[in-house]
């Protein structure tokens, strides 16, 4: 039998089983918490700290991502103050200036409201969400695909630079990997990289209901955890 | 030698060694720490030893190799005890003179002893150098006392007596309130109470504990766990020890970096010993305790000093940290409660014990008690290790023991606490040496690491090194740490290379704070320390960079312009001479020019002018 704990998030009282985590609990209860490196049914990492949010223990609040945080009994999360969406905007931004060629990216910035990027373009082709790795690792056991090097260096790579027979060309990879769907116009040129505006008809919703889940478009770029529940 | 099984085996054997001691009469110290072996010490030891053979003094007076006396600087440093004399800068031929003169006949050798660069006096007695005797040396002082190879001399100076009171007087719990009582806050940057960590993992359910000595030491500069523990291993072991009997541990980690040789191989030997002498494994002094202890090697990344990463690498995964949001305390090696400190913290433990905790608590300010190792380097007279109770001002440190400025230069600023820690600018140097302090004014103790700036170094190419080598140290698991410190770096390099916008300082500003608040681990949240302190104290030089394109201290190259003084030039062409880019052109004895188009400002002539007529704009 589930054992229920209750939390709360943004001032409702959720009940929720123990063991799960709060970014999960918040979909759960269409609570919109972005995230990118989440993957229901692959462990978290915490690697792209969008999902963070606001965890408040005897009137002290400090800031956490919400996949590795696991529900705990009285626990008090805010997951939209104007302190978490100013960080968020700003790690959206950190991504989007990074690679701008992606549909699920672009709209991971539109849905945390990044209007303007005020870092130089790259036109990079990953962003270290390490979903690929995760995926390969833990859902077919395959270990064809890890990251190597640390810092600037640190790259997704298959064993020894070549296509190993342990890989089982389940593609999985690419399906989950955000940089697989391009932008709607199509592939951004390098040079010629934008901040693309095309989802005008869900800035509103971006804006107006930045805290709740209305099922957005923004979301299917990534397969955002929301889709994948039903 | 025999095993030592109860309490009474281990005073027996410290009155036979003492017993022992009682027939030298000299002892001459002589360091043999990494710094003074880069000054080739192991010929003096040699030397040393040579001739003490060939006077058949060799059984009245005792030649002992120690660990850093914190003075690398001066070294090779040989000490003579009982009168404390003090040589510095040794080389093996002085061996002779040494032998001859001092130990037979009580003669000091003026050649050798040191000159106090602020007097310009030579001083004979090592307490009576300004750079000693200025400190509270509580730990660095027992390093005199041990060679490292020899479990004898650190029993001899009433090693192990403060494991032996744990095991036959105190209960865990005593032990744990002992420490709590003292105030004893982690040694390693976060300043965490050693007695709640202690605390925690006692409560914690589980049938395996883990107890780790981090010497992952890495911040630029910094070099006082290498030296604790290649100097006097046992103190750490035993403070590990005392640490796994309050906690109910029974095996232990010492990580330390593969580029500490030394000190892997002094851990490694001190681990044996007290193995041989059944101090570590199973019925410690014929108690129920058991515990053991292993030296793991790290590879040296910088991220694995923080303790998740580095239990994921103890593990033999890749180093990266996990989020923390369930202390290690309870779920850390193996998923297992474990406690994490660093070398320093374990190394007062033992005193705390047997000194009490009062007397460790009588040091210090009222947050932060006992006392701290501080690396003292950069641009002042004396560098070195210098150990200061908490509470005395950065004052005393830079002016007091550093001995002030070198070069008639004045002193700017000082970088504390490494990669994490900030700069703190001269009028900040009235506050003390206090965790809380420290971090209020924007910077930390961090590991304890104090490089002193002069009005020669520009504190935006300051930010821009410490940038750098944090983004070559991230592990780049997460963003804000990999894309934010990249970005940061970006703006800094614009702003040192004249296209600094004043729009990109704010921008710089919030990233750095958003990079503090959301990384996922200790390094990328004090990352932008740097940066944030450099911008909150210096100001005006980010100012003077993008407003006026001018690097006031003339060290950013593309800001700067190399010219010859007419005045001052003799037209001698050595410059012409040494310059590799052939930019500078002139007759013999006439005024010489540089070509700033092929001018690559490395600074060689500069360098090489005799009469100071090459000058920075």
């Amino acid at each position: 039998m589930l054992h229920y704990i209750t939390i709360n998030i943004d001032g409702a009282d959720i009940k929720t089983p123990k063991g799960v985590s709060v970014l999960d609990t918040a979909i759960e209860y269409g609570i919109c918490i972005p995230h990118l490196c989440h993957v229901p049914g692959l462990s978290d990492i915490g690697a792209c700290r969008l999902c963070i949010v606001e965890q408040i223990t005897n009137s002290h609040s400090k800031i956490t991502a919400s996949c590795t945080l696991s529900v705990q009994d009285g626990m008090v999360i805010r997951s939209n103050t104007d302190k978490v969406r100013k960080l968020r905007h700003n790690i959206a931004e950190l991504l989007i200036a990074k690679a701008p060629n992606s549909r699920a990216i672009q709209d991971i910035a539109v849905r945390c409201g990044v209007k303007r990027v005020r870092y130089p373009f790259r036109n990079e082709n990953c962003v270290l969400c390490g979903r690929c790795v995760r995926a390969c690792s833990e859902l077919w056991h395959a270990n064809a695909l890890g990251f190597i090097g640390r810092g600037k260096e640190r790259h997704v790579e298959r064993p020894l630079n070549i296509r190993q027979e342990f890989c089982k060309n389940c593609g999985y990879c690419i399906q989950l990997c955000p940089m697989t769907i391009t932008p709607c116009d199509g592939p951004i040129k390098p040079g010629k990289e934008y901040l693309c505006g095309n989802c005008e008809s869900q800035l509103i919703i971006a804006e107006e209901t930045s805290e709740k889940c209305v099922w957005c478009e923004l979301g299917k770029g990534f397969n955002c955890a929301r889709y994948s529940q039903c | 030698m025999p095993r030592l099984s109860t309490r009474e085996d281990l005073e027996l054997m410290e009155k036979r060694i003492l017993h022992d001691m009682k027939k030298i009469n000299k002892t001459l110290i002589v360091c043999g720490g990494t710094g003074c072996r880069a000054s080739r010490s192991q010929g003096v030891i040699e030397a040393l030893n040579k001739e003490l053979l060939e006077h058949k003094m060799d059984s009245k007076i005792h030649l002992r190799v120690t660990g850093c006396h914190g003075f690398c600087e001066q070294g090779p440093i040989v000490v003579i005890e009982p009168d404390n004399t003090f040589y510095c800068h040794v080389k093996p031929e002085d061996a002779h003179d040494i032998v001859i003169k001092t130990l037979l006949n009580d003669e000091i050798i003026n050649k050798i002893l040191y000159t106090d660069p602020v007097s310009g006096e030579k001083i004979c007695k090592e307490e009576e150098i300004p750079f000693y005797h200025m400190q509270d040396r509580q730990l660095l002082y027992q390093n005199h006392k041990v060679n490292p190879l020899s479990i004898e001399d650190y029993i001899s100076i009433g090693g192990f007596s403060a494991l032996s009171r744990v095991i036959n007087n105190m209960s865990p719990e005593e032990i744990i309130h002992e420490i709590k009582v003292s105030g004893l806050r982690g040694r390693g940057g976060g300043g965490f109470p050693t007695g709640r960590k202690w605390k925690e993992c006692r409560e914690a359910p589980s049938d395996e504990k883990y107890i780790i000595c981090n010497a992952d030491e890495g911040d630029p500069g910094a070099y006082m766990d290498r030296c604790l523990l290649e100097g006097n291993p046992y103190l750490v072991l035993e403070g590990m020890m005392i640490g796994a009997y309050a906690t109910g541990a029974q095996k232990g980690y010492i990580y330390v970096r593969n580029e500490y040789p030394l000190a892997v191989k002094h851990a490694r030997h001190a681990v044996q010993r007290a193995r041989k002498l059944g101090l570590l494994g199973e019925n410690v002094f014929g108690s129920s305790f058991t515990f053991d202890v292993d030296v793991a090697r790290g590879g040296g990344a910088f991220v694995c000093g923080e303790s998740t990463a580095l239990m994921a690498s103890l593990e033999g995964k890749v180093g990266e940290p996990r989020p923390k949001d369930v202390h290690t305390v309870i779920d850390g090696l193996w998923h297992k409660p474990t406690t994490l400190n660093n070398v320093e913290t374990w190394a007062n433990i033992p005193s705390i014990i047997l000194k009490g905790a009062k007397w460790f608590a009588s040091k210090g300010t009222k947050g932060s008690k006992g006392t701290k190792i501080i690396a003292l380097t950069g641009r002042i007279k004396n560098t070195g290790l210098v150990e200061v109770a908490m509470g005395t001002t950065i004052n005393s440190v830079v002016f007091g023991i550093g001995g002030g400025a070198i070069d008639g230069k004045s002193i700017k600023a000082v970088q504390t606490g490494g990669p994490s820690g900030g700069c703190l600018p001269v009028d900040k140097f009235n506050l003390p040496i206090d965790f809380d302090v420290l971090y209020e004014a924007g910077s930390m103790i961090g590991s304890g690491g104090v490089v002193v700036m002069d009005e020669s170094s520009c504190m935006v190419d300051v930010a821009k090194y410490f940038l750098e080598f944090l983004q070559d140290e991230s592990c780049g698991m997460c963003t804000p740490c990999n894309l934010g410190i990249d970005r940061m770096l970006e703006i800094v390099t614009d702003i040192t290379e004249g296209h600094g916008t004043p729009a990109q300082l704010n921008l710089l500003e919030e990233l750095a704070d958003t990079v503090n608040q959301t990384s996922l681990c200790g390094l990328g949240k004090t990352a932008a320390n740097p940066v944030l302190s450099t911008l909150n104290y210096f100001r005006k030089e980010y100012e003077e960079h993008i407003n006026n394109k001018k690097c006031p201290a003339c060290v950013c190259k593309t800001l700067i312009e190399y010219f010859i003084d007419s005045e001052k030039c003799t037209g001698c062409s050595a410059c012409m001479h040494v310059c590799i880019h052939e930019a500078i052109s002139g007759n013999k004895k006439e005024v010489h020019i540089i070509d700033p188009v092929l001018c690559q400002k490395c600074g060689i002539c500069k360098s090489e002018c005799k009469f100071e007529a090459i000058r920075v704009k």
